[in-house]
């Protein structure tokens, strides 16, 4: 279903904040007094499956409600496959790890729609009988689209549950790309483009927050210099122990500003290694090695673990602390 | 002039005035007989103005530190004020020990560093050492928990409370009858409901809650410890007016200095950071720019050292600069002299 921009007539009439869809206890509710909000009311703290019982491991149960995740690896490193599964997983209820909700996918274009549509109808979902019917796709051609976009799509998260599933799972893929040929390298232009990360951020975050949804971004990677370049800062080795893929040191895109705008970012690489194969171990072949890292997040350190994209989805091999 | 406010009979005062003794000062230290000599009167006479002396000097002197400026205090009292604080810990000794013993209160304390560095993890952290009874070396008192980015997750809380109780309980065995009613304190649950916590989502709201904390504040006097997490996210969207940006922190700095003095509370502010071109390369420097980096009073940053997480003050009117490692672990932040045995480091 194609995202619209004209509101079908049974959307609910209010504009303004749905009263029922704020908890109780949240601080916006009440403009002069904010009320705390128990912590006992947040616990257990609901979490999206990644659709793998090894990876939602590897996240305590998966990606926090209320937080905005960012995915970020080389091309062809599972990204979009992971999305599409997040997609689904969110379809499910929350007693299998789901949202029992609809998701909104935002693309830099729609023009490989058919690939994207067969992807989409490919996967497996048992307990769905037509999961397209709860996925909503729209593009956005650049980072003033995509917020006029996230602005549009509060109407569907106050959507009741008797008409529709309302909406708790925003992915945008990529968010590189549709920052990217936007702004010039000048000072004034490269000021601009961060206060939008932060409004970009701050609104997935805000929606994700009121309403109990999950908000996904994923991120393209910029090759970094090793540390003979030390002291220049821009070159990212004040983050911590690198990232390495492809047996190359990289960074995800859009800089420290941008990395300071999301609560969980997890690492997608691989790496071509010499394997043996055969009976006896006797010949040498090339097989990819695919690893998912959780560089940081507010609910699991540090760590990783092996995973491998099959034709029915990405699936874990073992956990491994670091 | 104070001789003519004595009590004294008009006679004796003109013989006072006309020898000379103009001020109490100058009656302070002189006998009864030598005055009566020099007054020419009777030594009852003298003694009695002396005591009318000695009255008046007493009675203004218990008002000396209060009637020259009100509020004003002596700084022997300020010290001594200051070595009674007891200070939040946090969680790690060394950095502990580099900070003069912990975060203070009445003073309001930036910590600041790269994402993933644990900053939240420490903010947590905080909120609940500061809630660690004072027999134990606490402060027992609570936290409020101001939540800009949403980072902050009531599970991780708990299990830091978890491993603080668990750590307390390792360090103070006894089973004494005075520890038994604290120990029945020591609930994970009675930490949680100690951690007031509120979640912002605009920087209007951001203001709106600083401004509500002096009510707040005055209803929980057992808050001990206020905490923004993060103060920079709401600021860094495109303001057009910077200099309406740097007004308005700069008008919330000084209220949160204000709160603290008032309420004789920590207040920790967590901030980003970004690089600034300084001689010639890019240097990481804390976010919101330079007049903010002159609003709190200490400052900390938080930085990798190679694969180590490391902390160092950078600004502290009552410690010299120095830098300790920490980690952390399931338990929450910890030295590294901890067991090792129990810590699992990250």
């Amino acid at each position: 279903m194609l995202f619209s921009t004209v509101a079908p007539a049974s959307t609910s009439t209010s504009t303004s904040r749905d009263a029922d869809s704020i908890p109780q206890h949240h601080p916006a509710r009440d403009q002069f007094a904010p009320i705390p909000i128990p912590l006992r009311s947040l616990l257990p703290h609901s979490k999206l499956s990644l659709g793998c019982p090894i990876l939602s491991r590897l996240l305590s149960g998966g990606l926090p409600v209320g937080t905005l995740t960012e995915i970020s690896g080389e091309s062809a490193t599972g990204k979009s496959q992971l999305c599409l599964q997040l997609l689904l997983s969110s379809l499910l209820p929350p007693c299998l790890g789901g949202l029992a909700a609809s998701s909104l996918l935002i693309l830099p274009s729609l023009l490989p729609f058919s690939s994207l549509l067969k992807r989409l109808s490919r996967l497996p979902s048992p307990l769905h009988p037509s999961p397209l019917d709860h996925i909503f796709v729209a593009s956005a051609h650049s980072p003033d689209h995509l917020m006029m976009l996230l602005y549009q799509a509060d109407r569907l998260f106050h959507k009741s549950p008797s008409l529709m599933p309302p909406l708790r799972l925003v992915m945008v893929d990529s968010i590189a790309a549709i920052f990217r040929s936007e702004f010039d390298n000048n000072f004034g232009d490269l000021k601009a483009r961060t206060g939008m990360f932060f409004k970009v951020a701050a609104k997935l975050k805000e929606q994700a927050s009121r309403f109990g949804a999950v908000a996904v971004v994923t991120n393209q990677v910029v090759d970094v210099m090793g540390p003979e370049m030390a002291g220049d800062v821009g070159n990212n080795h004040h983050m911590g122990p690198a990232l390495l893929s492809s047996g190359r040191m990289v960074a995800p895109a859009m800089g420290l500003s941008w990395a300071n705008c999301v609560n969980t970012r997890i690492f997608l690489s691989r790496n071509d290694e010499m394997a043996a194969v055969g009976v006896n171990g006797e010949d040498m072949a090339a097989c990819t090695r695919r690893r998912m890292e959780v560089v940081f997040a507010p609910h699991v350190p540090r760590s990783s673990c092996e995973f491998v994209i099959r034709k029915d989805g990405v699936f874990g091999l073992d956990i491994e602390r670091q | 002039m104070e001789i003519s406010n004595l009590p004294i009979s008009p006679s004796i005062r003109s013989k006072l005035l006309s020898k000379g003794y103009t001020s109490l000062s100058s009656l302070s230290s002189i006998s009864p007989s030598f005055l009566a000599q020099e007054l020419s009167v009777k030594l009852e006479e003298a003694v009695e103005v002396l005591r009318a002396v000695s009255d008046t000097t007493t009675s203004k002197s218990a008002h000396i530190p209060y009637g020259i400026i009100p509020g004003a205090v002596t700084a022997w009292d300020m010290l001594s004020e200051e070595q009674m604080q007891r200070h939040i810990s946090t969680g790690c000794e060394d950095l502990d020990a580099i900070l003069g013993g912990g975060i203070h209160c009445k003073e309001v304390t930036e910590v600041g560093g790269v994402p993933g560095i644990g900053k939240t993890q420490l903010g947590i952290q905080l909120a609940v050492n500061v809630q660690i009874p004072v027999e134990y070396g606490g402060l027992g008192g609570k936290a409020v928990y101001i939540d800009t980015e949403g980072s902050f997750m009531a599970e991780r809380a708990y299990q830091i409370a978890e491993g603080c109780i668990y750590d307390i309980l390792d360090k103070f065995p006894s089973n004494s009858r005075e520890f038994l009613s604290c120990k029945e304190r020591l609930q994970v649950n009675n930490f949680l409901a100690g951690i007031f916590y509120f979640r912002i989502c605009s920087y209007t709201e951001q203001i709106a809650v600083i401004n509500y904390l002096e009510n707040f504040l005055t209803e929980h006097g057992d808050v001990k410890l206020v905490i923004i997490d993060s103060v920079t996210f709401h600021f860094r969207q495109d303001f057009d007016d910077l200099a309406q940006r740097t007004r308005v922190l700069g008008g919330l700095s000084l209220r949160l200095m204000k709160l603290s003095k008032m309420f004789n509370l920590a207040v920790v502010l967590l901030n980003q950071v970004t690089t600034k071109f300084t001689d010639g390369s890019f240097q990481l420097t804390l976010a919101l720019g330079d007049s903010w980096s002159h609003s709190c009073t200490n400052r900390i940053i938080l930085h990798w050292n190679g694969n180590e997480r490391c902390a160092y003050i950078e600004k502290s009117p009552s410690v010299p600069s120095a830098s300790a490692p920490y980690l952390v672990t399931g338990k929450g932040i910890r030295g590294i002299n901890s067991n090792f045995k129990r810590a699992r480091i990250m």
